[in-house]
């Protein structure tokens, strides 16, 4: 099954193949005319050369000739002279090869009816070049009844003859014949000179417009004259047959005499196709001259144009065939590629949108404090976090920066803020809860990324600030209208060894302070000469905004940073958070102590202490039976936990009230114990799965509104507060 | 003294009557009385709060501890009579589910 793209690829090349195909012919059929047309031009231009060349050769003998008339007529008395006079003639050109003198018969009385004195070339030895003298008329060779003599008593005047085969030289001649005249202009004699038509053959094809082209010559009748020598039968037997085509040609056209040539098409054996041309002579004699081309030459480079132009083609056709499929594997590629970066956006923006779901609300407001934080990673997904919650009247906050960025940060990230609450849920102390990120960090951690972090639980009923810095920025607080850094005992950061013990530090948070925390995103924000925000400005920033909230501290810390990097790109994750601590003043209208021992049966003291405080507070029934239960409880918890077995101690029960809200402190100076990190107890399990235990604390956590553990001094302070108006 | 607790056996059930506050402290006591509970020989129990006015989880414990031992034996467990006060005790705890009410 073909796919779309290489269907595609195929008609493509089939179109370029056919379009290529298609200007080659046009291009074959153009330049095979224009070769015909320059093949034609040639072939007269040709003949013309050689007509002339031939003609230049007859001249030669028919001047040879005509130049010693004059001796022979002055010696004309003496018979024996002639042979001198046809020695002068044929040393006159190394090409002559006879010449004799046929005189009418009784010329001579002494001579004899016939005399006919000859003279030829005969090459001896050595190159050497010897002039025979022969009478040739006898019984046996009677020239009066010779062609050349007959038609030229006949005519009267000089011609060529016909080629013949003479046996005194042994070679096929042609002779030109002059008639020579008495006083009384009658005939006396025959002059004749032969020449070989070997030399004519040889003159005619010294060389050729194409290496296998020749030319021959032939007479009017189309006998042949002379052409080249061929070396086998075979061409010779090609030759006749194309004379053979002119001569029945020349019957049924009866050749023209105009000069222009005729052109037939040949074709020898082998079927090499060709043209013959031939034209004739102008004036005399009246011979043909042909010339013989063969295709395969004419058109040549044609043919060779024509394989390059298709081998050219071909390769040309592959190249293109392999572009295309690589186009559109690249394309393909391009295109999986783009479907894959679609796919990683989609997944980076569900991604995006989970860390941003994982982020708690840009602002709280609770009664005595207000916060607001700011995240903005710098790519879909970031490694920066905050988190905060408050859990028994404490802030939980944290704030931190995972190594790098992207996706691989914000695994990292999403582990540290889960653990974070995790841990926090069930643990007061930072530097504990740290240390059980960073465990939780650790492992499995093959990238090594780690992460820097500070996490603060602020104790809003006191103000008590406990803070444990895993290697980040020290957070700033503004008091008294003066910001300073917190002073921070700088941790590992998170991820690097599991075996780090963090410590705590603790400070005290004044009324009407804030706590500002940020990443270094903030301070390392780039603008475009690589220039950083820096602690500086944000100092100088932080120092304008000491009466403002966390809402507009954080915007004009914004503006401050969007005015400084301008178009450049955000570098890195950009968090901030900043804390407003505003604790409530709490008007005491009643505030009753009172101190038990650790015994179970001092509950009955508690019970009456606790029944009269509810009662002065004019507390409606259910509910002071609820708050009843929930401070019991919390009683009887310290009473069974805080002091080892058999050691005795005593509880301080505080209850006071601002007539809107009831708070009970219970003190003790037991051993550190934090019944709020319990976990709670499971109320949906069935009567036989169901513990005896824990359900005394889970009465106050349901009860109450909050429930607030804090250990100082040795002491463990557990408050309890309700509002009840 | 604040709180109240007897048991008795009537009609081939056990009656657990208990009066007044049961706080931690009464708890212990009244638990002296209940225990025998604790081990069921079959019967079913049936706890009379109509006097309870208070109880704390000690006194939940109590009932968990008589449930546990009535079910293991395949005896029932109702409570009678409970006012509206302890019944939310026993929503926040989800006593409410385990235990039958009459």
């Amino acid at each position: 099954m073909l796919n779309k793209s290489t269907h595609t690829s195929l008609i493509i090349i089939i179109a370029a193949a056919v379009l290529l195909q298609t200007i080659s012919a046009v291009q074959y059929y153009y330049t095979h005319n224009l070769l015909a047309d320059e093949l034609e031009k040639r072939a007269e231009s040709e003949m013309t050369t050689k007509a002339v060349i031939v003609k230049n050769a007859l001249n030669l003998a028919e001047n040879s000739l005509n130049g010693h008339i004059w001796d022979m007529k002055r010696n004309i008395a003496y018979p024996d002279s002639m042979y001198n006079v046809e020695e002068w003639v044929l040393r006159s050109h190394p090409n002559l090869l006879g010449c004799g003198i046929a005189f009418v018969p009784d010329f001579y009385p002494e001579k004899g009816r016939l005399y006919e004195p000859y003279v030829y070339r005969q090459h001896g030895g050595q190159g050497q070049e010897v002039f025979v003298k022969k009478q040739v008329a006898g019984p046996d060779h009677d020239y009066t009844l010779s062609g050349f003599y007959k038609v030229t008593m006949k005519r009267n005047t000089t011609f060529w003859s016909y080629p013949y085969y003479d046996d005194i030289t042994n070679s096929q001649i042609v002779t030109f014949c002059r008639p020579i005249h008495n006083e009384k202009k009658d005939i006396v004699a025959v002059f004749g000179l032969d020449i070989d038509v070997k030399w004519l053959g040889d003159t005619l094809n010294y060389r050729h417009i194409y290496p296998s082209s020749y030319n021959f010559l032939l007479t009017e009748t189309g006998q042949l004259i002379a052409g080249p020598q061929h070396e086998s039968d075979q061409k010779r037997e090609e030759m006749e047959h194309i004379i053979r085509l002119i001569n029945d040609s020349t019957v049924q056209k009866s050749l023209s005499n105009s000069g222009r040539s005729t052109v037939l098409p040949i074709e020898d054996s082998d079927g090499d196709k060709g043209l013959v041309f031939y034209a004739n002579f102008k004036g005399n004699p009246k011979w043909q001259i042909a010339l013989v081309c063969y295709d395969k030459e004419v058109y040549a480079k044609l043919n060779t144009m024509r394989w390059t132009t298709g081998i050219l083609m071909i390769v040309g056709l592959l190249v293109l065939g392999l572009m295309i499929s690589r186009f559109a594997k690249n394309d393909r590629k391009l295109h999986q590629a783009n479907l894959e970066k679609e796919r990683i956006g989609g997944e980076l923006r569900v991604a995006s949108q989970i860390q941003q779901n994982m982020l708690p609300q840009k602002e709280l407001r609770v009664e005595g404090l207000e916060l607001r934080g700011f995240l903005r990673p710098a790519k879909e997904v970031g490694g920066d976090l905050y988190d905060y919650f408050i859990r028994d009247e404490k802030l939980f906050f944290c704030i931190g920066d995972v190594s790098g960025k992207g996706a691989a940060s914000a695994m990292m990230m999403a582990v540290a803020q889960t653990k974070f609450r995790d841990f926090s849920a069930h643990e007061n102390n930072p530097a504990r809860i740290m240390q059980n990120i960073n465990v939780g960090c650790c492992q499995n951690n093959k990238t090594n990324m780690f992460v820097t972090m500070f996490i603060g639980v602020l104790d809003l009923p006191t103000g008590r600030l406990r803070y444990c810095d895993a290697g980040h920025d020290c957070p700033m607080i503004m008091a008294h209208g003066d910001w300073f850094m917190v002073d921070a005992k700088p941790n590992l950061p998170v991820g690097v060894f599991d075996d780090f013990t963090y410590s705590m530090q603790e400070t005290q948070i004044e009324p009407n302070s804030t706590i500002f925390l940020y990443t270094d995103g903030l301070t390392e924000a780039k603008n475009n000469q690589h220039k950083q925000f820096g602690l500086e400005r944000v100092e100088n920033v932080l120092g304008v905004c000491t009466g403002l909230q966390p809402k507009a501290i954080l915007e004009k810390i914004t503006d401050a940073v969007h005015g400084f990097v301008k178009d450049a790109e955000q570098s890195d994750d950009l968090t901030m958070m900043a804390i407003r601590y505003t604790p409530q003043q709490y008007d005491c209208i009643l505030s009753e102590t009172l101190v038990i021992k650790n015994d179970v049966k001092e509950v009955t003291k508690f019970s009456e202490f606790m029944k009269s405080v509810l009662e002065k507070l004019d507390i409606e029934k259910s509910l002071s039976r609820q708050l009843r239960l929930a401070v019991e409880e919390a009683v009887v918890n310290v009473i069974d936990y805080a002091y080892p077995v058999g050691k005795k101690g005593e509880i301080e029960v505080q209850m006071m009230s601002d007539d809107k809200t009831l708070k009970t402190v219970i003190i003790d100076s037991g051993v550190a114990f934090d019944p709020t990190a319990k976990e709670k107890a499971d109320t949906t399990l069935s009567a036989e799965d169901r513990q005896i235990g824990g359900l005394g604390i889970l009465l106050v956590r349901e009860i109450m509104d909050s429930v607030n553990y804090e250990r100082i001094n040795k002491q463990n302070i557990l408050t309890l507060t309700k509002k009840y108006n | 003294m604040i709180m109240n607790a007897k048991l008795e056996e009537i009609d081939g059930k056990y009656v657990a009557t208990l009066e007044g506050e049961m706080d931690t402290a009464a708890a212990t006591e009244a638990e002296e009385v209940l225990k025998p509970l604790y081990t069921s020989d079959g019967k079913d129990v049936i706890i009379d709060c109509n006097g309870l006015e208070y109880i704390a989880s000690s006194g939940l414990r109590i009932l968990l501890s008589i449930l546990k031992g009535a079910k293991a034996n395949g005896s029932r467990v109702t409570l009678r009579g409970v006012n509206d006060d302890i019944k939310n005790v026993f929503k926040l705890t989800g006593f409410i589910s385990i235990f039958e009410f009459e």
